[in-house]
């Protein structure tokens, strides 16, 4: 499938040619080794479509009819709402796909982490409000 | 010399990995995704800390929030999503005109989600409740607004994209364009997820 | 009419320097329009600059602007320890005292030291991983036109409509329009979303660029160290800038649009504006910082002939910073009073910072050890830079004492640590880049006499600059002071802190004066590797050609180019005609300027709150998008035989 242009191009290749020495680029080569979905019907795409309806629903009802107390059920909306996000990139988003190494599950993952930091450390540190004052 | 070569299992990528250069946009767009993550962040800080903060008598967020108009917002943006994922399984096939028709569905309800967020808007403003009144108005009004200027400019986006996959077809670059129209769109999905949960239905709780 | 003339030229804008600014850049604007005009140089600049995707070129632009940004930041601080220099002085009014200090920490930090940065990886980075082209030339375009104008609508804030005047922070109370009416705010907020932008855009690009454009056998632990600072530097970037925007912008709306963030009548919290800033802040520190780690780590591995010591260390310290550098914001609020827990966590982690850090300090002293050691202004510059740091460092550790923090806050202590650690980690490391990597961009060799002079002046001048600033500190003077009266015991210190500053200047001069000598008649540089160098930017010709590389090289060990030279396989440089393939290479287009114009207009529209301006500007913005995204003939063919002509040229012809 590679047009003859291409090598004009700059080849991407992190690998070394003769292996992985051993210095980390084994992660490369191996951990995120490139991945591609297959197509048969679009089962995958109406599962998760199914499901994050039910996520949905299931998150509106237990709020609806406070099935919990407040606290309670504000961890288990959230965690609907993870459970969402996780269908919408594992199926629709091609999580894994990529051409090389998977680089973007570094960098997402990366931004994951500090926008979870960001939000939980700033209500931390604002809660002074109440506190204080 | 001993070249190294690309790895076997590229051997049967998808159209829009093909090229190289093509295929580096797609990563640069996940890098894209992170720090408009952190932007979504940022506004959620400040919408948790100002959730209560309502001024003097202005509305709780339990006064204010209607859910009907949240759910139908949801189940909108929820199928377009779904749709969207449609095309592009349509585009990995090959079938243009499948990819086309499930993009211009998909914007279709983008479109409706809009119509729905700016009669909502309009509502809360009608009665009085806007952005200049408290600080959890201010919140609410620009991290829903610029989840909803996001899709804004999804739909703008996918109407160029369908002027160009009309024009020429599956290409590496169309198909480079939709691969990544449709990250986009499944981000803001997932963005809206958390709008729904956070601001909605914990105003609610 | 009249209202209009009020609202451009308010009491502040109409003072004597104001006016001889206003005069100085009528002239200066006049002479360069006459000499394009006279020479017909229109043509050229806009082929040859202002349309251009080439990294090397765009590295240049953002030299320039740097150096230009400097000389304002500059002479604000001169302007400030000029009125310093004796008690009760009164050579700046207060209201102008703020403005200047005001735009002197705003340009130094957002359009000298980050431009300077982008143009260490302009310049460098493509060349050092043994690739044509940054992984978006065009972007990479769009990002500098971003901050060229966002530098340019910062600085005419100056001469029309009136400068910002709350801080380089630019803490809300004091910015809500109630406390601060005029448009001086509205220029801050705005040239600092659109080079945040540019900023961001910057970012991605480099990430990229490393993760996947790397010379065949290239592998992560075989990059440069500069590279590696980079890559980090770009996830920093990626995730520091959101929370500015987000800053930047909710103030704007409350300035522009009556919301109520930053307002405490209606619930809004004007801590939560400093917990955003610093939340960009404290990464944005090891930003400026890091990309100077991986310059000294080049400079001192060339210049000591030995390769770095502890590589593996080295990359896992700096990933270590990296972390941590997201969990320490809360260091420049302690007073703040978020409670004692909070208070000793982002203590702690501040606390830990200075291990990895440390580590790096030990890791530069051991590559030297026993190495053959060449001073070069490069390596002068790099050696200075240790002392200076630690010094800086320590007082960071200090600072970040939570207890000790209460009483060094916002005193000149502070001042001095954060000058200490700015200029002797980051201006050293980008001064030392500079002349390091100059023959490659230019072509020519800085003068290494005239060069000395200027670093001894700038070094000297600094440590007499900011160590009596400690001392000032815990004498109780506090920052932002427009005067102080006699017997605080403060006015000698002052008086040798003003000294030392103009010594800086004088430095600086040398320094112009150097890089204009040496471009008229600094020695040319024939070899393309005039330092002896390890890695592949050395083995292209300098200045490299566009296509940077004939036949990409493939690296097999760490010091790729210094490998090849040890093994006598040079042959990167000998290549024979019939290994020459035509190169595919980015085409130069006129969007990103016309983009940057764009956001030039919005943000005038928006500063002055003229909705007409601001659409069209937003309107040009969207044409500028779809006449790229229709854009399908982005690229250019470099035919094989003009490969061949320019490679002989060079000498670099087999046969």
């Amino acid at each position: 499938m590679f047009n003859n242009g291409d090598n004009k191009r700059h080849k991407v290749i992190a690998i070394s040619p003769n292996g992985p020495t051993g210095n980390g680029d084994e992660v490369e080569a191996r951990f995120l080794a490139p991945h591609f979905e297959s197509d048969g019907f679009p089962w995958l795409q109406i599962f998760g479509y199914v499901g994050s309806l039910l996520l949905t629903i299931a998150a509106l009802l237990a709020v609806v009819d406070h099935i919990l107390p407040a606290f309670g059920l504000l961890v288990v909306i959230l965690v609907l709402a993870v459970g969402q996000a996780a269908l919408q990139l594992g199926i629709f988003m091609h999580l894994r796909e990529s051409r090389g190494s998977t680089w973007h599950i570094v960098t997402l993952g990366l931004g994951i982490v500090i926008a979870i930091g960001l939000v939980g450390m700033s209500m931390w540190i604002m809660t002074f409000k109440s506190g204080v004052s | 010399m001993n070249l190294p070569v690309e790895p076997d299992s590229t051997a049967k990528l998808p159209l829009e990995f093909t090229d190289n250069h093509e295929s580096l946009k797609i990563l640069g767009f996940w890098s894209f995704l992170a720090t408009d993550l952190l932007l979504f962040a940022s506004l959620f800080a400040v919408y948790a800390v100002y959730q209560s903060r309502v001024g003097m008598q202005g509305p709780s967020p339990d006064q204010l929030f209607k859910l009907g108009p949240a759910v139908v917002e949801t189940l909108l943006l929820l199928t377009s999503s779904f749709t969207c994922g449609l095309a592009v399984y349509q585009m990995r096939r090959n079938h243009k005109r499948g990819t086309i028709i499930w993009l211009a569905v998909t914007l279709l309800l983008g479109v409706g989600f809009v119509t729905t967020e700016v009669r909502e808007f309009v509502s809360y403003i009608a009665m009085g409740d806007s952005w200049h009144h408290s600080a959890f108005l201010s919140a609410f009004f620009t991290l829903v607004g610029t989840h909803g200027a996001h899709v804004t400019f999804g739909i703008l986006w996918a109407i160029t994209l369908i002027i160009q996959l009309m024009g020429r077809g599956l290409t590496t670059v169309t198909t480079r364009k939709m691969y990544m129209f449709a990250l986009y769109w499944h981000f803001l999905d997932i963005i809206w997820v958390f709008i729904f949960t956070v601001v909605y239905l914990s105003g609610k709780i | 009419m009249s209202s209009l003339l009020a609202l451009l030229f308010p009491p502040s804008t109409t003072r004597n320097m104001e006016l001889s600014a206003d005069v100085l850049i009528i002239l200066a604007s006049a002479a360069i329009i006459f000499y394009l005009t006279r020479w017909h140089r229109w043509k050229y600049l806009w082929r040859e600059w202002l349309t251009t995707v080439d990294h090397k070129k765009i590295g240049i632009m953002y030299l320039i602007a740097a150096v230009t940004m400097l000389f304002r930041g500059g002479t604000d601080a001169l302007l400030l320890r000029a009125q310093l220099a004796v008690p009760n002085n009164h050579l700046l009014g207060p209201l102008h005292y703020d403005e200047i200090f005001t735009t002197h920490g705003t340009i130094m930090i957002f359009f000298m030291a980050m431009p300077l940065i982008f143009a260490m990886f302009n310049i460098a980075i493509p060349l050092m991983i043994g690739s044509r082209d940054v992984a978006f030339p065009r972007l990479n375009a769009i990002s500098f036109w971003l901050f060229a104008f966002a530098a340019f609508l910062f600085n005419i804030s100056f001469v029309i409509g009136g400068s910002p005047n709350a801080g380089w922070t630019a803490y809300p109370p004091l910015t809500e329009l109630a406390f601060n009416p005029g448009v001086g705010q509205n220029y801050y907020l705005m040239a600092l979303v659109v080079t945040g932008l540019g900023t961001t855009a910057t970012g991605i690009n480099f990430l990229v660029t490393i993760l996947r454009m790397r010379a065949p056998g290239m592998t992560l632990m075989r990059m440069p160290m500069f590279a590696w600072t980079t890559l980090v530097t770009s996830v920093l970037i990626l995730f520091a800038f959101p929370p500015l925007t987000v800053a930047m912008v909710l103030t704007l709306f409350d300035r522009l649009f009556g919301t109520a963030f930053f307002t405490i009548g209606r619930g809004g919290m004007p801590m939560m504006y400093v917990n955003l800033f610093w939340l960009f802040g404290h990464p944005e520190v090891y930003i400026l910082v890091l990309p100077s780690f991986g310059i000294f780590s080049e400079v001192v591995a060339t210049f000591s002939r030995k390769k770095l010591f502890g590589y593996s260390t080295m990359v896992y310290s700096v990933l270590a910073i990296t972390f941590l550098s997201y969990g320490t914001w809360v260091h420049h609020f302690f007073t703040m009073g978020a409670g004692a827990a909070v208070n000793v966590f982002f203590g702690l982690s501040t606390i830990l910072i200075a291990i990895p850090t440390g580590i790096k300090i030990f890791n530069w002293i051991f590559t030297m050890w026993n190495g053959r050691i060449k001073m070069t202004v490069a390596m002068m510059w790099a050696l200075a830079f240790i002392p200076t740091f630690v010094v800086g460092g320590a007082t960071g550790v200090m600072l970040g004492a939570v207890p000790g923090d209460y009483q060094f806050h916002n005193s000149y202590f502070l001042i001095a640590h954060f000058h200490n650690v700015i200029i002797g980690g980051t201006v050293f490391g980008l001064m030392s880049g500079v002349y390091y990597w100059w023959p490659k961009v230019t072509g020519r060799l800085l003068n290494e006499r005239q060069g000395k002079w200027a670093f001894w002046l700038f070094f000297l001048g600094f440590w007499l600059t900011f160590m009596p600033q400690y001392a000032l500190g815990f004498m109780g003077m506090t920052r932002r002071m427009y005067t102080y009266s006699h017997g605080f015991g403060w006015s000698s210190l002052n008086l040798i802190s003003t000294i030392g500053a103009f010594v800086m200047g004088a430095g600086f001069v040398v320094m112009v004066y150097n890089f204009v000598w040496s471009q008229i008649h600094g020695e040319i540089d024939v070899t393309g590797d005039p330092w002896n160098g390890r890695t592949l930017e050395w083995s292209t010709p300098s200045p490299a050609p566009e296509y940077n590389f004939a036949r990409i090289p493939v690296v097999t060990d760490r010091d790729a180019w210094w490998a090849m030279k040890q093994e006598q396989k040079t042959n990167v440089v000998q290549i024979k005609p019939q290994e020459i393939t035509d190169i595919e290479l980015p085409k130069s287009s006129g969007i990103p300027f016309l983009m940057g114009l764009s956001f030039f207009v919005f943000s005038v529209g928006m500063v002055f709150s003229w909705w007409w301006i601001a659409g069209a500007g937003f309107l040009g913005f969207v044409v500028c998008m779809l006449v790229g995204t229709f854009d399908y003939d982005d690229h250019k063919e470099v035919p094989r035989q003009e490969i061949q002509n320019t490679e002989s040229a060079f000498g670099r012809l087999q046969g």
